[in-house]
């Protein structure tokens, strides 16, 4: 409560005290610190404060080449055959190869979901396209323990870190740590996926005033905050809400009931962000549309009308956004100005 | 005198905090020792005559599990007796049975209260009042609370499950780290608070990877009290339970509670007694939320040891 207080007392008392005090604080001010990676997590001074307990797992430099090289290794999964990476990678903002519409992991299973972009995690408050998982540290133990993915189970990997010949001592160097445990697996893959920060798109530039939008681009902002920004919403484009965007009559995926059991929920998904959208094709939570051109499409021409579709994708007897080609088109150039070229092109996110 | 040894307990207090941090001189180590010894001084006189607020005693949570008046045995999996009988007459066995206690209180009726500490981390050693109780494991059945402030108790609250707050502190060590055997979801993230396996023939279940044949499963978990999760069910409850009488606890006594958990409570408590032929396969939230809101109902104290 008063601990400055009693810090100034007890310093006023001792003096030699106080001026080893001030003389280490001096040395710390001035010292320059020499040109390092920043491993430490910095949010953008535009973005809201993060939500990730950082008091628990501050990024650190071990931790965070740690939580790569995990990433990177298919000792993961059961047959060591798949990694974080064969479904999150880089150039595609940490989103799934086109190909794999929906994830497909060990022994060729699919998945029913397309592969998320990872970014800008640690401002969500609820991952998965139903938001089961509240807390990022255990969003990959779903992939590491889904069959469907990578197949194992979470205390055969913990067996398998703890036998190998480099991890245990990454591990202590990382978390000082004499066992690999599943906590300090999660914190390392949290570092390391917490460092993925996305903001240094034309559109953040644009923002910043150090470069300009083309008139298409801009004419694409204005018709995105009009139409799209009630539900991509804000600097990371989504309000983390649950919507039904119109795709079916009756989805085949509860979503988010699967996790509320409120049939009020049915078919809702998390609104995605659309950072670096111009690279996560397919799209949506079953990837059914190969280009902007068709979500596009979708919205003007393609929405259905179900019991829990969205109020604002109904107007009346009108469904969806209308819009002319000409307005997609420059609601599609919009998107691309959200792509990140320096974030997908990181050497800091790179498999060493 | 007692004041006093607060008032020095202080003083220690603040000489000794900013002095970890930097270097000490000579004239600090003996001003602390100073200080030290005149507080060891006062409170070795004070040892004889424990009085409430210097005494501190251990006591023992006992909890014994039940169906009806028959104690749980549990059985392997292939076992064919089925010694237990629900409400709908249906025989069942049991193969595993558990739940965690968390954030235990103690109170008195004179204003006597002490909370077990709580704490949280990634390290197995920084995980506190926390425990997974299983019918497998009797150590697990025994809770030994430690430091707790002499005096008469009466009541004991506990929380059964891990509640929104734990759960969002991130991964946690020892009895909360799965590969340690703790119960956690995966797909809705967080913990089981109760969970029963076992077999019942009037069960349909067809054997598969994870479960025998005539399979029963109640996995009741669900914790979600979060802003923008009004329709989630949350399981977890706080039970207050009364001891039939007072105990007394101080540092040369060793009282215990023992507490009864009777499943068939928990199984039949509700409107509608468990089907079998029905209900065998509990995985989530919604469907456990029957069984969740008879737990309280399930736990008592049967009786204490002074
Ligand atoms: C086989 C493909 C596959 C693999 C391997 C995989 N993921 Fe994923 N990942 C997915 C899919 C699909 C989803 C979306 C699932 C859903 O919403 O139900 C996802 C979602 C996530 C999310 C949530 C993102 C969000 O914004 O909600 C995180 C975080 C994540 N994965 C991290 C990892 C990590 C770490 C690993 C390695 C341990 C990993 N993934 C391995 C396919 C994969
Ligand atoms: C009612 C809220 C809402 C509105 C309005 C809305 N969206 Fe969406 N959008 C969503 C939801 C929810 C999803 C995910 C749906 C799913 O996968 O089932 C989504 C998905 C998308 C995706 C796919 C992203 C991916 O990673 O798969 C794109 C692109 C998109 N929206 C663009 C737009 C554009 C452009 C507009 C305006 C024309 C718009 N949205 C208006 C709610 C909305």
């Amino acid at each position: 409560m008063h601990f400055s207080n009693l810090y100034s007392f007890s310093n006023s008392l001792f003096g030699i005290g106080l001026l080893a005090l001030l003389l280490s604080s001096c040395t710390r001010e001035k010292g320059i610190a020499p040109v390092a990676v920043a491993y430490e997590f910095a949010a953008p001074a535009e973005f809201p404060d993060p939500i990730y307990t950082f008091k628990n797992n501050p990024i650190t430099k071990e931790g965070f080449l740690l939580g790569k090289r995990l990433f990177f290794d298919p000792i993961l999964s059961a047959d060591h055959t798949i990694s974080c990476a064969s479904c999150h990678i880089q150039s595609l903002a940490f989103a799934d190869v086109p190909l794999h519409g929906v994830s497909v992991g060990v022994n060729g299973l699919s998945g029913t979901r397309n592969a998320p972009a990872l970014a800008n995690l640690a401002f969500k408050p609820e991952f998965f396209w139903d938001g089961g998982v509240t807390h990022l540290d255990f969003a990959p133990l779903n992939a590491i323990e889904s069959e469907f993915e990578m197949g194992s189970c979470i205390e055969d990997v913990i067996e398998k870190l703890n036998a190998h010949p480099q991890y245990p001592s990454l591990f202590r160097q990382a978390f000082t740590t004499e066992k690999v445990t599943t906590p300090y697996l999660l914190y390392a893959l949290a570092q390391f996926m917490n460092r993925m920060i996305s903001d240094q798109s034309p559109y953040d530039q644009y923002l910043a005033g150090t470069a300009k939008l083309s008139e298409p681009e801009i004419r694409g902002m204005d018709l995105f905050q009009q139409h799209c920004a009630s539900c991509h919403d804000g600097i990371l484009f989504t309000d983390y809400s649950y919507r039904n965007n119109g795709l079916d009559s009756l989805a085949i995926d509860p979503g988010r009931a699967r996790i509320s059991a409120f049939a009020g929920d049915h078919g809702k998904f998390q609104v995605p962000s659309l950072r670096n959208v111009g690279v996560t094709a397919p799209y949506m939570h079953d990837a059914r549309f190969r280009t902007l051109e068709a979500v596009l499409d979708h919205y003007s021409e393609g929405v259905v009308a179900s019991p829990t579709l969205d109020m604002s994708l109904q107007r009346g007897d009108q469904l969806g956004i209308q819009l002319t080609d000409s307005e997609k088109a420059a609601i599609i150039a919009f998107l691309h100005t959200l792509t990140d070229r320096d974030f997908l092109n990181d050497p800091l996110f790179r498999r060493e | 005198m007692q004041s006093l040894t607060a008032l020095l307990g202080l003083l220690n207090l603040i000489f000794f905090k900013p002095y970890n941090a930097i270097k000490m001189n000579h004239l600090n180590k003996i001003s602390i020792l100073f200080f030290l010894l005149l507080n060891l001084f006062f409170t070795a006189c004070e040892k004889d005559n424990p009085t409430p607020g210097e005494d501190f005693g251990t006591f023992d949570l006992i909890f014994d599990n039940r169906v009806g008046d028959q104690a749980v045995s549990l059985v392997n999996a292939d076992a064919t007796e089925f010694p237990y009988t629900n409400n709908m007459g249906q025989s069942f066995n049991l193969t595993l049975l558990g739940y965690y206690i968390s954030k235990i209180e103690l109170a008195g009726p004179n204003g006597e209260y002490f909370a077990d500490e709580i704490s949280t981390g990634a390290d197995a050693a920084q995980v506190k009042g926390f425990y997974h109780v299983l019918e497998s494991d009797p150590n697990s059945q025994n809770i030994r609370l430690d430091r707790i402030p002499a005096g008469k108790y009466d009541q004991v609250t506990f929380t059964l499950g891990i509640d929104a707050e734990t759960v969002q502190e991130g991964a946690t060590g020892g009895v909360l780290d799965p590969a340690e055997g703790a119960w956690l979801w995966n797909w809705d993230a967080g913990y089981i608070a109760f969970g029963i396996e076992g077999r019942s023939p009037a069960s349909p279940r067809e054997a598969d990877q994870f479960n025998p044949e005539n399979g029963v499963q109640i996995h009741i978990g669900g914790w979600k009290d979060i802003a923008g999760n009004a329709n989630m069910v949350n399981n977890v409850k706080r039970i207050t339970l009364d001891f039939p009488s007072a105990v007394n606890i101080e540092s040369r006594l060793s009282p215990n509670a023992h507490l009864e958990m009777d499943l068939l409570k928990v199984l039949d408590g509700h409107a509608n007694n468990v089907d079998f032929s029905t209900t065998y396969a509990v995985h989530a939230p919604a469907k456990g939320k029957v069984f969740a809101d008879n737990l309280a109902a399930a736990f008592s104290v049967d009786h204490v040891h002074q």
